[in-house]
């Protein structure tokens, strides 16, 4: 129950609706005594043969008004606290969004996409389940039960209450057993499942292999054997499942059973009337409730206290790339230094650069080449401060780019990532994605530069098409033409590309690569690429290895030099592509 | 595929297939309604019971000790068959679902696989995997708690009545305003949940599909300093989210739980003031209040659950509804005689005047002809879109061609069985597709007559043997992650392997484009110069350096093979192939 303390601080400050709601929720329990009451009451004057118009006019309207009573409270405290529970859920769901967007790439690196989604929508929803149902449960089951014994213990009979709750918590606790063995069973089952579903998304990614190899009967085949043992798991699962009615069942009956055994024995030794007796069994039917409900308000706490602590420890990730007090709030200009003797990837061993040292004049180009792994991304990465842990400094217009604040150093630079990232909106939302408000000139003027304005011109609704899964699909390379646009659009003090070329073919490389240098005079641009001809032109030239700068100079220089670069050269020329 | 949207008609329609899935689980539906008719009669008889005793013998006082066991003894006897048969019962409506969706789940894959790669190539693959699992487990869960329930509660509510006009016809006959004040709560909280429950999910749905996409590009987001705009984006639908939200939570306390109680009460009102009318001039038979009263109280709750449950059989239908529509889907992949024993033995390929398009309008190949002679190697070259790719797609039987024929060993590829197509054609990917298994699974594949030697043969002739033995387990080394921790050429290798296991007569290589590093590129060459030996190969090329040693280069431009001869005669004719391995080598800045 310790949740409830930990949700204490949204209990306080939604205190109103919490309160008004249990306090509704006392009076509907309180309330929900009164029909077996009267009716037992009535039953006694019929037995007795003292009913009158009077007296049954008298208590159906007492029951009238209870019934639309109970209706209206029963609506108001729902609004209370499952309006409050939705209402926690919303309130969690920002701040986790809100979190996300401030975690350095150092936490996207530890945490993975789907636990991350999954910590959203179905650890909300425990929680959410927690401050309502669980609220309620706890209140209702407390409340009306409490209620409903007091009344049968001091209205009617003890002894009777005693005798015929025996069964009742033997139904609690099978309950709850089998709730334990049920979970732990629906889990493998849902493993079974994912496993299916796994199989299932192979088949499909693979059906080329499958259809080249003709093995369509053989997978279907292997199908039904994994999807058999899903059945076979969730089988397991009913056997449990369906333990839980008739167990109830049988209990209640027993409970039945004594209370009127038991009952008509004090009947006939005048200990009791007929109608209490019939009250009393229809509080017996009033019981059954929160007794179950006792069983599942601990499945439902101890979900909500495993989410709860889960949401937390993820509000509670610090980001490490934090901004100084004293942080420059003006966008940086001017020449870049990279003076880094060492970095190394947060949870490696390896450094991921060594050595790097360099000055890049303010306008000038630099061309970044090396292997896979080499460290090429890495030293992008590091100018934009996705990471903070190197020993070194980067000065970008005479100051450390740890002086600037975050917005600051970013707004003057234009990242074009290796792994091109659009957003399923429009061609215009994407190509303006760091200028909403830009006029239609310049997007299209970005576009444009981007050698990618003709391509949207043929989409259906030009710039307004919707790309991603619910809209046109685009090629390799046209997505990295729109990165790169959007890029442009901010026309930034620095435009990185991080091997942004790789997927256009070597006409449309070398435009833009023109379009460039005519458009960005002044303007420093960083292109790291795997493929020669992108950087031939630049004015200065890295080549890294290891994460060590083997070789520089400019494309004739190192062409002059018996090294990776002129092997590299003479074997692409080899291979170059033919599209 | 818009969703929620289907008429009451189509939505009947849907229900009635999926039923018709019962048809073939004829003796366990039996076995299912006969245990369920079972425990709904003892589960009746209960109050029935206390009734006999009350008017029989606790009113009068008369209390003998041997009847009085007897109907102890029956009550408790009932009670503990009604445990046990609705336990069974239970469990077999559960069965009976699973088996239903397993039906229904081996028809749908078995459907995807017969299904032509045009489907594959236009549908995204999450959707097909939906439809496959999501849906069919949308539909189970409706099978088992709504479609079961209904069924249960709804033979329970059969049963009351009958019990209470049993006792009491006109008592009963007053009781039956519960069914149409009942039927109209249902009818106007499906009306407005339909709604209001649908647009909640969307609203779901688009905050996920929001924050997904945040946290896919979160490195975009920071990079261009949009956290605040996309927060503010994100709140909004969050904030619709829960007003949606919020607008059930009214729906349901209007017309739930609450409304249904209050039926309740007031079949509770006119229960006892019938039985207290009666009783100003008469006695009462105070059992059969009783019973009533139990009747009523256990009547209301299974109603409150099938409300409650509704939404499910709303999501339900719209997704067997999109299963249906796949299983309906006619694009059936290109047929083959199954029975056909005509064999392919020497590897001769001939495209006679084949002209084909995708979409019916515009002819990706153009009256190609071509003979490629047993043995030789023959490779194509194009700019994307000359058709290169639409080749292999016909020559694999991927899609169906109209025009024109395709003969290997002067045979239309027609008239081989599928089998024996597969057998002897052996197609190597541009993108290796390595499944999750071990090592060695991923070379047999499903051919289980491939012995561990045969497969060591396969690895050692492409030169993976090296790299597979140092891997941890060696060929029994498991896969992680499709292979991801493999690189991009130690998995080509791998997939030359599973070709080369299976012996083609005919190699056709999709010949990998980028992202493999130089030294790889060394050793697949050479691989694949190996596996040429003795077969007939069809190279679609990217790179115009692997293909020097070819018997035959075809140049193809817009669905036509423009020139063809070998590497040196086509330099000679100095014409497109020129052209392009200038412009691949840097040497002239050509306008093609």
């Amino acid at each position: 129950m310790s949740v409830f303390r930990d949700l204490f601080w949204f209990f306080r400050q939604e205190k109103k609706a919490y309160i008004t709601g249990i306090f509704v929720l006392v009076i509907v329990a309180f309330l929900e005594t009164v029909p077996p009451k009267v009716i037992g009451l009535l039953v006694d004057h019929m037995k007795n043969g003292t009913m009158t118009k009077g007296v049954l006019i008298r208590w159906i309207a007492v029951l009238a008004a209870v019934a639309a009573a109970l209706y209206g409270l029963r609506y108001a405290w729902r609004i209370c606290i499952f309006g409050a529970a939705v209402k926690l859920a919303r309130q969690l769901r920002n701040e986790l969004y809100q979190h996300f967007t401030n975690m350095s790439p150092s936490f996207y690196q530890r945490k993975r996409i789907g636990d991350l989604m999954a910590h959203a929508t179905n650890d909300l929803q425990a929680i959410q389940q927690t401050a309502g149902s669980g609220i309620l449960t706890l209140v209702d089951s407390v409340m009306l039960g409490g209620f409903v014994l007091a009344t049968m213990t001091f209205s009617i009979s003890w002894k009777l209450t005693l005798i015929s709750l025996l069964p009742l918590p033997v139904m609690a606790a099978a309950t709850s057993r089998y709730g334990t063995i049920l979970h732990r069973r629906f889990l493998t089952a849902q493993e079974a499942f994912s496993s299916l579903n796994d199989k299932v998304q192979e088949s499909i990614s693979g059906i080329r292999v499958i259809k080249a190899f003709g093995y369509e009967e053989h997978d279907v085949e292997a199908f039904r054997r994994q999807s058999e043992d899903v059945v076979a798991k969730n089988v397991a699962v009913a056997k449990i499942d369906a333990l839980f009615d008739p167990t109830i069942g049988l209990l209640v009956g027993l409970s039945f059973f004594l209370a009127v055994a038991f009952g008509s024995q004090m009947v006939l030794a005048g200990e009791l009337t007929i109608g209490e007796l019939v009250s009393f069994t229809t509080y017996l039917g009033l019981l059954i409730w929160p007794m179950l409900a006792f069983g599942w308000l601990f499945n439902i706490v101890e979900r909500g206290r495993a989410s709860y602590d889960r949401v937390r420890a993820l509000l509670a990730e610090q980001n490490e790339i934090t901004e100084r007090p004293d942080a420059v709030g003006v966008p940086p200009q001017g020449d870049i230094e990279y003076r880094i003797r060492q970095f190394v990837y947060p949870g490696e061993a390896k450094p991921a650069l060594t050595d790097v040292h360099f000055w890049l004049k303010r306008g000038a180009t630099l061309g970044v080449v090396g292997k896979t792994g080499a460290g090429k991304t890495t030293l992008l990465r590091l100018l934009l401060r996705e990471f903070d842990g190197y020993d070194g400094e980067i000065r970008f217009g005479g100051r450390d780019i740890r002086d600037y604040t975050l917005s600051a150093l970013r707004s003057a630079i234009g990242y074009v990532p290796q792994d091109h990232f659009l957003f399923s909106t429009s061609i215009r939302d994407n190509i303006a994605f760091a200028k909403p408000e830009a006029r239609e000139d310049e997007i299209v003027r970005a576009a444009r530069l981007a050698n990618i304005h003709d391509d949207i011109l043929q989409f259906p609704d030009g710039y307004e098409t919707i790309i991603g899964e619910r809209g046109v699909s685009l090629s390799g390379g046209q997505k990295q033409r729109l990165s790169i646009a959007r890029a442009l659009l901010i026309d930034p003090e620095v435009l990185i590309f991080d091997d942004a070329l790789s997927a256009v073919d070597a006409k449309t490389e070398a435009r833009i690569l023109a379009a460039l240098k005519q458009e960005r005079r002044g303007k420093t641009t960083i292109i790291a690429a795997h493929r020669l001809s992108a950087v031939e032109h630049a004015d200065w030239i890295l080549v890294l290895d290891g994460g060590r700068i083997v070789q520089a100079g400019t494309h004739r220089q190192l062409m002059a030099e018996d090294g990776w670069y002129r092997d590299m050269h003479r074997r692409q020329q080899l291979e170059a592509l033919a599209e | 595929m818009n969703d929620g949207t289907l008429t009451a008609k189509e939505q009947r329609r849907v229900l009635w297939r999926l039923l018709a899935y019962m048809g073939r689980y004829k003796k366990e539906t039996a076995l299912a309604f006969t245990l369920l008719l079972l425990a709904t009669t003892g589960e009746l008889a209960g109050p029935y019971l206390v009734k006999v005793f009350i008017d029989d013998y606790l009113v009068p006082g008369r209390f003998d000790f041997g009847p009085v066991a007897a109907l102890a003894a029956v009550y408790l006897g009932v009670l503990v068959l009604k445990t046990i048969i609705s336990y069974f019962q239970l469990v077999e409506f559960q069965r009976l679902a699973l088996y239903v969706i397993q039906a229904m789940r081996m028809d749908v894959f078995a459907k995807v696989h017969r299904l032509g790669m045009s489907y594959f190539d236009r549908t995204p693959g999450g959707s097909i995997v939906s439809r496959v699992t999501n849906d069919t487990e949308a539909i189970k869960d409706m099978f088992i708690s709504v479609l079961a329930a209904f069924v249960q509660n709804g033979l329970f509510v059969i049963g009351v009545f009958a019990a209470m006009f049993s006792l009491n016809v006109r008592l009963a006959l007053f009781c039956l305003f519960i069914l149409p004040a009942i039927a109209l709560i249902m009818k106007t909280y499906r009306r407005y949940s339909s709604v209001f429950y649908q647009e909640m999910r969307e609203r779901l749905s688009e905050l996920n599909a929001k924050l997904n996409e945040s946290l896919q590009g979160m490195a975009i987001v920071q990079a261009f300093r949009q956290q605040r705009r996309l927060y503010q984006e994100f709140a909004a639908v969050n904030e619709a989210h829960y007003k949606a939200g919020m607008k059930n939570i009214r729906l349901d306390g209007l017309l739930l739980r609450p409304a249904v109680d209050m039926v309740y009460m007031l079949s509770i009102m006119v229960v006892l003031s019938f039985f207290g009318v009666t009783a100003f001039d008469s006695p009462v038979e105070i059992g059969v209040l009783y019973a009533f009263v139990n009747y009523l109280e256990r009547f209301f709750e299974p109603v409150t659950q099938m409300m409650m449950r509704l939404s499910l059989y709303q999501q339900a239908i719209v997704s067997a509804s999109r299963v249906f529509a796949l299983l309906d889907h006619q694009e059936e992949a290109p047929a083959n005689p199954d029975g056909s024993s005509h064999a392919i033995e020497r590897g001769e390929i001939e495209f006679r005047d084949v002209s084909f398009s995708y979409d019916g309008k515009r002819d990706v190949l153009k009256r190609l002809s071509f003979v490629i002679r047993p043995g030789q190697t023959v490779a194509f070259v194009g700019h994307t879109g000359s058709g290169k790719s639409s080749i292999i797609n016909l020559l694999m039987r991927f899609y169906e061609f109209d025009r024109g024929d395709i003969l290997i060993d002067g045979r239309s590829i027609r008239d081989y069985s599928r089998a024996e197509l597969r057998r002897r054609l052996g197609l190597v990917l541009q993108d290796p597709f390595l499944f999750y298994g071990t090592v060695k699974e991923n070379i047999r594949m499903y051919n289980e007559k491939l012995s561990d030697d045969q497969i060591r043969e396969a690895a050692r002739l492409v030169q993976a043997d090296a790299f597979i033995e140092r891997l941890p387990g060696g060929y029994d080394h498991v896969l992680a992650e499709r292979g991801a921790t493999l690189s991009s050429g130690q998995r080509q290798l791998l997939s030359f392997a599973r070709t080369i296991a299976a012996d083609p007569k005919i190699l056709v290589l999709d010949e990998a484009t980028a992202h493999i590093d130089t030294e790889t590129e060394e050793a697949i060459q050479d691989a694949l110069a190996r596996m040429r030996k003795g077969r007939t190969t069809i190279v679609i090329a990217h790179r115009l350096s692997t293909i020097q040693d070819a018997d035959q280069i075809f140049v193809l431009h817009r669905g036509e093979i423009v020139e063809r001869g070998t590497h040196q005669q086509l330099l000679a004719q100095k014409g497109l192939y020129y052209q392009m391995y200038l412009l691949q080598n840097g040497l002239v800045d050509a306008h093609v």
